[in-house]
């Protein structure tokens, strides 16, 4: 069992996987976290408000903005979960795998840490295709699982906070020569890589993983001291079992890291060291950048272009618009075209009821306002209709009222809608009969929809057959 | 330090906890389980499947990289991981066009053909940069090739 940690152990050290990459990779994803969790919060909150919450309506793209960054957010944290997970590999392969009651703890609270943020940021991503392959609830997981992921993201920097603090500056971490300084005393679990070492054939484990890395370095091939057939020789005895501790992080050793005996080593396996990391971080600057930019598009007029693969292209769909939930889907196929259909306005004191005509005959409104969807995707539109303040005077109500919206939907969690009085009273908050020059198209919510400032698109209620004053 | 650690995972806890809390609180048992099994399916995927191929994938990078210039490594190995970051991410998307889309404006293009072609793209990068940097590295045969290196 030791044995094979070890060698798993030795297999995995890198000049990539070091304490200074691990903590570089957690600050980039420990920001990403918040960020997602942040705006998370907003659009959970946006859409089940607590009684006391009201929401700004200024500036009338800021859901569209803080939406559009979750998911951005979201897709960015791909690459850079998996390059640090990729960086702490070896630490996965620690010998003892648990020291104490306090190291397994924390040993536990990592694998819930590194499973919730695979989960949340797999169904996440697909969730924005709109599958949902899993036998669970999406919403209520994802916002449970945030609180999960966030609460071991600080239990993990406070496991780690030494290592953090110690490697947090660049020019603490790396020596004159750029190479890495192992540092024993901080706790970090990862191993000390020693190149230079290895090809002296110091380091290598027995059996095949040992011929495995011997090729990969090319050990065989040129190094001093012919490892390949040394090995072959005498690879058993015990000598070789004391190459394979001295692999291990030395802690007796403390700051002073162990270096190369052959001085002319150095700078050469700087350098090896320094473009191994080069390369491993150019990797992930351009996985990060490709996958943003190419589904950026969806939510980025500047990404626009770019918009290769992500789940909505803008100005596809009716009224140049794309479309989330299909009248069919909804059921409202008969009920939204009926002739005699009618949007019922109660008020406090008076009800009445508005045909199509009699709204624009109430005055119609032209304003520019985003639909912007928890999925991430988000389009500028320009809605033509009442405003809602209009209609609210129309039945003597104060303007600055609560309101609830019903649609026509048979079924579905946004059939009722309900308003803030910010948003009822916000001149821009219309019942919209147009949208970008034609009449409001089926999908879209013939024959009126909601479209208010600063919420999500659920909440921008389609098909709508009545509204409610209720303060 | 300490202080901070000690506050730090008390909130960690708390947090954690409410999470928990929220969710027995809002998602019924049965689905309980359900997620349960995806957790650790998450990490056993990420632990015992996808971690040993990228150690072997590195290691052969590795191996390949002895023989390259600086650049060309660094351009091919940014290639790939570029590459199997697209691909892990656009596969579920031509699987849930595959499941269907609710609409004609979900999923809309056709992600076969163009993971297809940036993946292709990728490679022509990649064989382009190798035959560059083995051209001019015949033309002057002086300059030393890069050391091995470890990558990925």
């Amino acid at each position: 069992m030791r044995g094979a940690l070890h060698e798993a152990r030795s297999a995995m050290a890198s000049p990539n996987r070091n304490a200074r990459s691990a903590v570089v990779l957690g600050r980039l994803l420990g920001i990403a976290f918040l960020v997602c969790f942040g705006t998370g919060l907003y659009s959970h909150f946006l859409q089940d408000p607590l009684p006391w919450m009201r929401f700004p309506t200024r500036p009338t793209q800021l859901y569209q903005f803080t939406q559009g960054l979750h998911i951005t957010a979201g897709i960015a944290i791909i690459p850079l979960l998996l390059a640090k997970l990729n960086t702490v590999m070896p630490a996965l392969a620690q010998d003892p795998p648990v020291r104490g009651v306090l190291h397994l703890l924390e040993r536990v609270s990592i694998a819930v840490f590194v499973s919730a943020a695979i989960v949340q940021v797999g169904t996440g991503l697909v969730n924005t295709y709109q599958w949902y392959p899993w036998p669970f609830p999406f919403r209520q997981v994802h916002y449970a699982l945030s609180y999960v992921l966030i609460g071991s993201l600080a239990i993990h920097i406070a496991a780690k906070l030494r290592v953090i603090a110690r490697y947090w500056r660049a020019r603490d971490a790396y020596d004159a020569d750029g190479r890495f300084v192992y540092d024993g005393r901080v706790g970090s679990e990862l191993p000390e890589y020693a190149a230079e070492a290895r090809l002296a054939s110091a380091t290598y484990p027995r059996g095949i993983t040992g011929r495995v890395m011997r090729w990969a370095d090319g050990a065989t091939a040129g190094a001093p001291g012919a490892p390949g057939a040394e090995s072959r020789l005498g690879g058993q005895d015990a000598p070789s079992d004391a190459r394979g501790v001295s692999a291990q992080p030395s802690l007796a050793d403390g700051t002073e890291p162990s270096r190369a005996s052959r001085p002319d080593r150095q700078p050469r396996a700087a350098r090896r060291e320094r473009v191994a990391r080069r390369g491993f971080f150019a990797g992930i600057a351009a996985a990060t950048a490709g996958v943003v930019v190419l589904t950026v598009g969806q939510s980025s007029k500047a990404g626009e272009p770019f918009n290769v693969f992500a789940p909505r292209q803008r100005h596809r769909g009716p009224n140049d618009l794309p479309v989330n939930r299909t009248a069919r889907a909804a059921g409202v196929l008969a009920t939204a075209t009926a002739a005699d259909w009618t949007l019922t306005v109660v008020g406090p004191a008076v009800t009445r009821t508005f045909s199509r005509a009699e709204l624009v005959a109430l005055g119609m409104t032209v304003v520019d306002l985003p639909i912007s969807c928890v999925e991430g995707w988000s389009q500028m539109g320009t809605w033509k209709g009442v405003r809602m303040r209009d209609l609210l005077e129309a039945v003597q109500a104060d303007p600055a009222s609560e309101v609830r919206v019903t649609s026509l939907e048979r079924h579905g969690g946004y059939r009722i809608m309900d308003m803030g009085a910010e948003y009822a009273s916000d001149p821009t908050t219309l019942v919209a009969l147009e949208l970008n020059g034609g009449t409001l198209d089926l999908d879209h919510g013939f024959p009126a929809r909601i479209i208010a400032p600063g919420r999500p698109g659920v909440l921008q209620t389609k098909w709508i057959e009545r509204i409610e004053v209720r303060s | 330090m300490r202080a901070a650690r000690i506050v730090l995972a008390v909130l960690g806890v708390l947090v954690l906890a409410f999470g928990a809390y929220t969710m027995v609180e809002t998602v019924r048992p049965n689905r309980i389980g359900g997620l349960a099994t995806w957790l650790i399916a998450a990490v056993v995927l990420h632990d015992a499947i996808l971690s040993p191929f990228v150690v072997l994938v590195g290691l052969g990078l590795r191996r390949a990289g002895r023989a390259l210039r600086t650049w060309v490594l660094v351009v091919v190995q940014a290639a790939v991981v570029l590459g199997s970051v697209l691909a892990l991410v656009v596969l579920p998307e031509i699987a849930a066009k595959a499941h269907g889309a609710k609409n004609p404006t979900v999923v809309p293009f056709d992600y076969t053909t163009r993971l297809l072609l940036v993946e292709g793209a990728l490679l022509v990068v990649v064989v382009a940069v190798l035959v560059i940097g083995w051209v001019t590295a015949r033309r002057r045969p002086d300059r030393p090739l890069v050391e091995p290196t470890t990558s990925s």
